[in-house]
């Protein structure tokens, strides 16, 4: 095979898109829905300002409710597959016993974050009396969803806690950091 | 006494790994207790920061890139950049930048780009005989002009933080974004002399116009991106959501390869990258708003302002100042944290917030490529097996003229203000 040929059959490879959905559960279904909500409403709002000339006075200000959901329902999502970011330098230099413990602390906190969130949320919802502007609905709504949203994460962090306290601390910070090098 | 503890505690939770959400939200809470304040601002602060109609870009922009990379998107990029420039000595590598930069104005990822496109050339340029760490520098090096050239998420964010106009700034990183690409292939072309590196075909314009005519539909994303943005037809949301009815319509009836999997796929891919990042500006909002009520920024200010008042050294010292934390600090949370803080000693010293924007997100860039953290040499040694130090002794002297294009613009501040100001001044 000449040089161009490999190179173009690598090319062929990366055209292999992946597919893999097996850690999508149906716990991010309500999630999608926000998604696809969210991109109606935007498209929505594009299409009536572009297309008929007079933009729908509600979608913008629903669009960025659909953006608080899709980020505090997401959120749910992130603390399951473990997708919140973090800053894991400190975990290069330390060594790997101490790992452990410090990645219990990790889960506590933000059980405890989320939890408290979840608690404040509620009491924001009961303070608010105001509805939506463009909508006859209570503004309160949005705050009970982040309510859930935020105990949902909690719980997650809970689970979480539980199954790493099991597990050996070179297993943990593999699956935390996939491109895992001790540095030298 | 309560600020100093906020920052500690800040600082103990990012470094222990505590995700920035929480950290931010969890310090900012915190001190809250501590002044005796009504907690439930935390929570009213954090859905008032991401309730904000600029942020709508970040979900559709990840969505229209993750779109992009179906169909043999990046292939056909990959051959339109190899006809292109590939005759060039040390071509593959010249292929390397072009390829790059028509991915910037596609995605707004830096990390995404090195994974994807990084593996592939990576490989490719090995079998061509090119050496290891020059294949891996320009590997690098190139994947940062991606947040530069619009559409950017590091620009939306710092726009939605510090109040300024994301159109201006995506703007503003046309020019720069190019620079780089220049000043890279200069590089390129250097090594190449020196090390008698190969042309990787003869010009040829018939397959010039073939692969860009194979190219072409991909080819018009960023038209349509960074056109409409840089001519005003749409707002930086807009012109997102446009990208994303244009991908879909490719995969959908021109190229047929969208599946309902793949979609399901790109959407929770995009949901989880929007969700922690809407989490972090969320929580970014209430570290921010105790920021500037103890008025650190003021403070911070005066100290600065009392050892000099030219606006090119306080230009260094701010930038020093955010590639120190660039070298410890994931991107986004560096911007959520900088910029309460440096923005309104700009403003005070005279400095183009539009400006400081492309010179923070640049330099941040250049942390992702230096150690401790550097997200994307961790991911290049990954996909090309080449050890992490090596890794970093091979991206070192393709930082040279990143930090000389980041130079250009800081001291001529009209390579980055030129354009928003003939668009939108």
């Amino acid at each position: 095979m000449s040089q161009k040929d490999q190179i173009d059959a690598m090319l062929e490879e990366i055209e292999e898109v992946t597919d893999d959905i097996s850690d999508v559960s149906w716990m991010d279904i309500p999630v999608l829905i926000v998604f696809a909500a969210l991109f109606f409403v935007v498209a929505l709002q594009f299409f009536t300002r572009y297309v008929l000339n007079d933009s729908l006075g509600w979608t913008e200000e629903i669009a960025r409710y659909f953006l608080i959901l899709l980020g505090f329902v997401g959120g749910i999502s992130c603390v399951r597959l473990g997708k919140h970011i973090f800053l894991e330098f400190a975990y290069y230099y330390i060594p790997v016993k101490a790992i452990k413990p410090i990645i219990l602390l990790v889960e506590t906190i933000t059980f405890a974050f989320w939890g408290y969130a979840a608690v404040l949320a509620i009491e924001l919802a009961q303070k608010t009396r105001s509805n939506m502007v463009s909508i006859d609905l209570p503004k309160a709504y949005i705050y009970y969803c982040v309510s859930i949203g935020c105990a949902l994460m909690a719980l997650f962090s809970i689970l979480i806690l539980v199954r790493q306290a099991r597990r050996p601390a070179q297993d943990i910070i593999e699956e935390k950091i996939p491109f895992f090098v001790k540095a030298v | 006494m309560a600020l100093t503890f906020l920052f500690a505690l800040l600082a103990l939770f990012l470094i222990l790994g505590v995700p920035v959400a929480v950290a931010l939200g969890g310090a900012s809470l915190a001190y809250i207790m501590v002044k005796g304040l009504p907690d439930v601002l935390l929570i009213h602060r954090m859905i008032g920061g991401i309730d904000s109609f600029p942020l709508l870009a970040i979900p559709f922009f990840i969505l229209a890139g993750h779109l992009m990379n179906t169909g043999g998107i990046t292939t056909k990029i990959f051959a339109f950049a190899r006809s292109l420039v590939g005759w060039l000595p040390g071509g593959l590598g010249h292929v390397n930048v072009g390829a790059s930069v028509i991915f910037a104005g596609m995605s707004g990822a830096a990390v995404a780009d090195a994974g994807g496109l990084g593996s592939v050339e990576i490989k490719a340029m090995r079998e061509a005989g090119y050496d290891v760490d020059f294949s891996v520098g320009i590997t690098a090096a190139s994947s940062t002009i991606g947040p530069i050239i619009p559409p950017s998420l590091p620009l939306v964010i710092y726009g939605v933080m510090a109040s300024v106009s994301i159109g201006e700034l995506f703007a503003a990183g046309l020019i720069p974004g190019l620079l780089m690409a220049v000043s890279l292939m200069i590089m390129v072309a250097w090594y190449a002399k020196k090390r008698n590196y190969p042309k990787d075909s003869h010009i040829d314009f018939c397959n010039i116009w073939a692969t860009f005519k194979e190219a072409f539909l991909p080819l018009l994303t960023p038209v349509i991106i960074v056109g409409g943005i840089a001519t005003g037809i749409f707002t930086p949301t807009e012109a997102a959501v446009a990208a994303v009815c244009y991908a879909l319509l490719l995969g959908l009836a021109v190229y047929r390869s969208l599946t309902w999997r793949h979609l399901v796929r790109v959407s929770m891919d995009t949901i989880l990258t929007s969700a922690a990042i809407l989490m972090i500006i969320a929580s970014a909002a209430v570290f921010a708003w105790i920021l500037t009520s103890e008025q650190v920024a003021t403070k911070l200010g005066d100290l600065l302002l009392g050892v000099t008042d030219n606006k090119n050294v306080l230009l260094i010292i701010m930038m020093l100042i955010v590639l120190v934390i660039g070298l410890f600090m994931e991107t986004i949370a560096a911007i959520t944290i900088l910029v309460p803080v440096l923005m309104p000693i700009a403003l005070t010293a005279g400095i183009d917030p539009v400006h400081l924007g492309i010179l923070l997100i640049l330099n941040l860039m250049l942390g992702l490529l230096t150690p401790p953290v550097g997200m994307v040499l961790f991911v290049l040694a990954e996909v090309s097996g080449v050890k992490f130090e090596q890794c970093v002794r091979a991206t070192m002297p393709f930082l040279v003229p990143l930090i000389i294009v980041l130079l250009l613009i800081m001291f001529i501040p009209e390579i980055a203000l030129w354009l928003p100001t003939m668009v939108y001044r």
